[in-house]
């Protein structure tokens, strides 16, 4: 139980990692590029939405515990 | 209904027994298969603009899931879209809803058999389609027959299974995404690619039209409440997850293949090198299983995605279209116990207990719509016929078609019920209530209209302007379905001396105390009774 927390944890904290450099990526391109990168920076934003909220479920499920 | 169902000789009701795991692998396994199958057809459609598409159908699709989801957290009971319309309003408009969710559930079948055999045909391919297509054809009838002999018998994939696949899924997407966007994705690329293939107008249109099949299945959500304890806390938290899920890999998968740098060249007829996008226009093999094309051409992780994905992808979509063969079968059961379709849908096999007569019967229906999908390749001599009348429209365009139809106009009369109920049911305890509320008084009772409600209406309402537009076989046959339901409706209800336009009598404050007692939400029944009590001494006071 422990050990798939911890899991599920990482996959979230990889999320937003991965969520955050997206939108950098993006946001460099976006000098030239102008809207062409809003789905990339809506990508991103949803990834690390993603990454919150399963962090969120995990401490509500330690504090339960 | 449901506690006149209730009523009915105490009829055995669904066990919840269903995890918080257990409702998200149940709702993925049926809209994350959906990706599959879109990927391809969008990136054919719309070219350089498909993230675009994928994103204005995905922001509808969100406002559809947050719909979804209060509404199912608020009324967890297993009818579904139809369910809510009917209680929203009224019974013709539930029935039209039904009846579009029912459209949608028989193509599922064919399209995601016929899918799973594209897929399977990356690692076999005496199965692809445009080589051998008559094998193709079989396969797929054999899988759709296959499916319906088995919910006939009463065997479904458990819980447990669709778990497993859709972990194995997650895992595997998130792989691909990752690996993708840090070796592969190059944004100048990205630009460069939207700007070149920019499609046209009509292009996009169709192509967004497409991308809503991708995030069809919300269904399932409301399916899994009535067989989840305490749906009311469960569903909010499974469905934002999953609607973020599905929204990132639609996304990722879109960006990728307009952005990515192929592993491995990718030559033309000409021996020119070609992006990755460009191999799905005009190219029907390509389309069915873009997902696998696009993990072959991931670096390092590529050359294993190619053996898996195809296999995984496959199963996904065979769930996906076992799905469609239960939920077709269930949702017209729970139709006809509403008195909106005739009682021989209610029927069960006497052995097996099973809805044998929904079955077959929307089975066969799938067998025919995947007769005329397959007709010009099976013969080339109607491939004219096709050309002059569907605009050479047939296989995977033919069933997406009909399938984009029926999922816009289902969730248009989800999001009418849903403001609807907000207006007329103000008491239904909602534990989950779609952000962004405009509060106001209705009938001298304090209520709210939901904004994303009305922005999400308009978003998929337009997504249906534009499959009429850009549809030919989904401009006929999908408005002709719904003709030919009315016509057989108000038959029905002149043979059963029922109303056509009104509504038969409910009682849906004995039905909503029904729902939220056995779904275990006893709290929220209390809340439920003091509501009604404060607002029969109101009515009383003004009296």
């Amino acid at each position: 139980m422990r050990s798939m927390l911890v899991l599920r944890g990482a996959f979230a904290v990889l999320y937003m990692v991965a969520g955050a450099i997206i939108i950098a990526e993006m946001a460099l391109t976006s000098l030239h590029a102008g809207f062409k990168v809003v789905t990339g920076i809506v990508l991103g934003v949803a990834m690390i939405a993603l990454g919150v909220h399963r962090l969120s479920l995990i401490a509500r499920m330690r504090g339960k515990a | 209904m449901a506690a006149a169902h209730a009523g009915e000789a105490r009829r055995p009701e669904l066990r919840r027994a269903v995890t918080p795991w257990g409702s998200f692998a149940w709702g993925y396994s049926d809209v994350g298969a959906d990706i599959f199958v879109g990927l391809g057809l969008v990136l054919a459609a719309a070219a350089g603009a498909s993230n675009v598409a994928f994103l204005f159908a995905g922001i509808v699709y969100v406002c559809i899931g947050l719909a979804y989801t209060e509404l199912a957290a608020a009324y967890p009971f297993a009818g579904g879209g139809s369910y809510f319309v009917l209680r929203g309003l009224g019974d013709i408009f539930g029935f039209i809803a039904g009846w579009a969710v029912l459209l949608d559930f028989t193509i599922d079948i064919t399209l995601f058999a016929w899918s799973c055999v594209d897929y399977s045909g990356q690692l076999a391919p005496v199965l692809v389609g445009s080589v051998h297509p008559w094998i193709h054809f079989f396969a797929a009838l054999g899988l759709i027959v296959g499916l319906c002999a088995l919910n006939v018998v009463g065997v479904r994939e458990s819980t447990a299974f669709n778990g497993v696949v859709s972990a194995l899924d997650v895992v595997s997407e998130t792989t691909i995404l990752c690996l993708g966007f840090l070796f592969a994705f190059r944004p100048d690329l990205l630009v460069h690619n939207m700007t070149v293939s920019w499609p046209t107008p009509y292009q996009l249109m169709l192509g967004t039209s497409l991308a809503i099949i991708s995030f069809v299945g919300l269904e399932s959500i409301s399916q899994a409440a009535q067989e989840t304890y305490r749906p009311s806390s469960i569903i909010p938290r499974t469905s934002t997850a999953l609607i973020l899920t599905i929204l990132i890999f639609a996304l990722s998968y879109s960006n990728l293949a307009l952005g990515m740098q192929p592993w491995h060249p990718i030559l033309g007829a000409h021996g020119h090198h070609l992006q990755f996008w460009q191999i799905f226009p005009g190219n029907a093999d390509n389309q069915g299983k873009a997902v696998a094309l696009l993990a072959a051409q991931v670096p390092y992780w590529g050359a294993v995605a190619a053996l898996y994905v195809p296999v995984l992808g496959a199963i996904l979509v065979l769930i996906s279209s076992n799905s469609g063969v239960f939920g077709s079968s269930r949702i017209a059961y729970a139709m006809s116990r509403s008195n909106l379709l005739p009682s021989l849908f209610q029927r069960v096999h006497p052995r097996f207990r099973t809805p044998v007569v929904s079955l077959v019967a929307f089975c066969g229906l799938a067998a025919i719509t995947l007769i005329f999908a397959a007709l010009p390749s099976l013969f080339p001599g109607a491939m004219h016929f096709y050309a002059r009348v569907f605009h050479g429209e047939s296989g995977l365009d033919f069933l997406a078609d009909l399938y984009a139809f029926g999922a816009a106009t289902s969730y248009s009369f989800v999001f009418l019920a849903l403001i609807a109920l907000r207006l007329v049911d103000p008491h239904s305890p909602r534990k989950f209530k779609i952000p962004l509320n405009i509060p106001i008084r209705f009938r001298s009772e304090q209520t709210s209209i939901p904004v994303l409600g009305i922005v999400g209406f308009i978003g998929i309402f337009s997504i249906l302007v534009f499959t009429l537009m850009t549809h030919p076989i989904g401009r006929v046959a999908g408005p002709a379905w719904l003709v030919v339901g009315v016509i057989l409706y108000f038959i029905y209800r002149k043979h059963r001396k029922l109303p056509f336009l009104h509504s038969q009598p409910h009682d849906w404050r004995q039905d909503q105390e029904e729902i939220l007692r056995t779904s275990g939400d006893l709290e929220l029944l209390d809340q439920y009774h003091a509501a009604l009590k404060a607002a029969d001494e109101r009515k009383a006071t003004n009296a």
